[in-house]
C-alpha cells in the first residue's frame, strides 16, 4: 500500500527548497520594480478541501476583488500553482511596470500576467529542480473575482487530499504584495513524497 | 574549531554540516533553530564562525547578525540564504558579515567560503 503520509522531515524539506525556490523569484521580482522584497516563511500543510478553503479564507481579504491566476504543471510531479493579488496591488504593479499614473485595466492585467509567469517559472522550475526532476508548464489563466472563494464547487469534487504550500511576495516600498499557492493532490502526493525521501537518503547516505 | 549553524530547516543544517565535515572532519558543531537561540548561543560559546540563515521564526538573521557583531565585532559570520537580493547582500554586509553565500550550499561554495575566514 502506498503512503501519502508525511513526516516532520518531510514538511522540513518542502518548507526548505521552497525557501529557496521564492528566495530566486523574489530576486527576480526585486531586479524588475527595483525594490526590495521581505521574505516569509513558506506554510506548508497537509489538508482535504475544506481545510484549504478555510486557509484560503484566512489569507484572502473577502471584502476586496482580487486578481487570481492559475497555471497547472505536470511531469514526475504536477500540481496548480495559484497567485492571488488584491485590485490596490495590481494597480500599485501596473503603475511601476508601465510607469504611468493610472495604469488601464488591460495595462494592470498585463501586468499581473507577466508578473505570475515571472513567479511561476521561477518558483516551480527551482523547487523541481532542486527535487532532480523537471515539470512543463500549462497556460495560465486569471480573472478577476470578488471576495475569497477561490476554489469552485467543480474543484472541490475533483480533489480529495491536498498539500498547502503558500507564501507572501511582498514590497513594501511599492505597496504590492500577493498570495501564492502551489497545490498538489491525490496521487502527486505520493510522487513528491517520494522525490523527497530520495533527497533525504542523498542527506544521510 | 567551534562552528555554530543557525538555520530553522534541520534539513538546511545537516546538509551545511555534512558539507563543512568534509573539509573540517575536527569542527565541534553548535546549532540553534532560530536567531534569539543562536545569540544565546554566540554569547556562551564563543563559535569562531558563524553560518547564519536569514528568513527565520522568532528572531531573524538580520537582527542575530547585528545582536552578535555587538557582543563581538570581530566575530566571522557567513550568512547563508535564500534571499539572494543584492539590497540583503550589502544589509548583511553592512552589519558586518564576512560572507554571503546563496543557498544551498555545497563543496565547492563551502571550499570557498572556508578559504576566506581566518582559523
Amino acid at each position: 500500500m502506498e503512503s501519502t503520509e508525511f513526516s516532520s522531515d518531510h514538511l522540513d524539506v518542502l518548507r526548505e527548497l521552497m525557501n529557496i525556490a521564492m528566495g530566486n523569484a523574489t530576486a527576480s521580482i526585486a531586479d524588475l520594480l527595483q525594490a526590495f522584497g521581505t521574505m516569509h516563511i513558506p506554510h506548508i500543510s497537509i489538508s482535504d478541501m475544506d481545510g484549504l478553503k478555510s486557509y484560503i479564507e484566512e489569507a484572502v481579504p473577502s471584502d476586496q476583488h482580487s486578481y487570481v491566476t492559475k497555471q497547472l504543471f505536470g511531469g514526475v510531479f504536477g500540481g496548480e500553482f495559484v497567485f492571488v493579488m488584491t485590485n490596490e496591488s495590481a494597480a500599485n504593479l501596473g503603475h511601476y511596470l508601465y510607469d504611468v499614473d493610472v495604469p488601464s485595466d488591460a495595462d494592470i492585467l498585463d501586468a499581473v500576467i507577466e508578473l505570475t509567469n515571472i513567479l511561476s517559472s521561477t518558483i516551480i522550475s527551482r523547487l523541481t529542480e532542486e527535487l532532480n526532476t523537471k515539470v512543463q508548464f500549462f497556460p495560465p489563466s486569471t480573472e478577476i473575482i470578488s471576495g475569497n472563494n477561490l476554489i469552485s464547487q467543480e474543484e472541490t469534487l475533483n480533489y480529495h487530499r491536498i498539500i498547502i504550500v503558500s507564501t507572501v511576495m511582498e514590497f513594501q516600498s511599492h505597496k504590492i504584495s500577493g498570495q501564492i499557492f502551489i497545490l498538489t493532490k491525490d496521487g502527486m502526493i505520493q510522487r513528491l513524497r517520494e522525490l523527497i525521501d530520495q533527497k533525504l537518503e542523498e542527506l544521510y547516505a | 574549531m567551534k562552528v555554530l549553524v543557525v538555520d530553522d530547516s534541520k534539513l538546511a543544517r545537516l546538509t551545511l554540516i555534512k558539507t563543512l565535515k568534509e573539509y573540517e572532519p575536527s569542527a565541534e558543531i553548535l546549532e540553534a533553530e532560530n536567531g534569539a537561540v543562536a545569540v544565546e548561543v554566540f554569547q556562551a560559546e564563543s563559535p569562531r564562525v558563524v553560518f547564519l540563515d536569514l528568513t527565520m521564526p522568532v528572531m531573524d538573521g538580520f537582527e542575530a547578525l547585528e545582536r552578535m557583531m555587538h557582543i563581538n565585532p570581530k566575530a566571522q559570520v557567513v550568512v547563508v540564504s535564500a534571499d539572494i537580493q543584492t539590497q540583503a547582500q550589502e544589509r548583511v554586509l553592512a552589519l558586518g558579515a564576512k560572507l554571503m553565500v546563496p543557498k544551498p550550499i555545497n563543496a565547492d561554495k563551502m571550499l570557498g567560503v572556508l578559504q576566506q575566514l581566518v582559523f
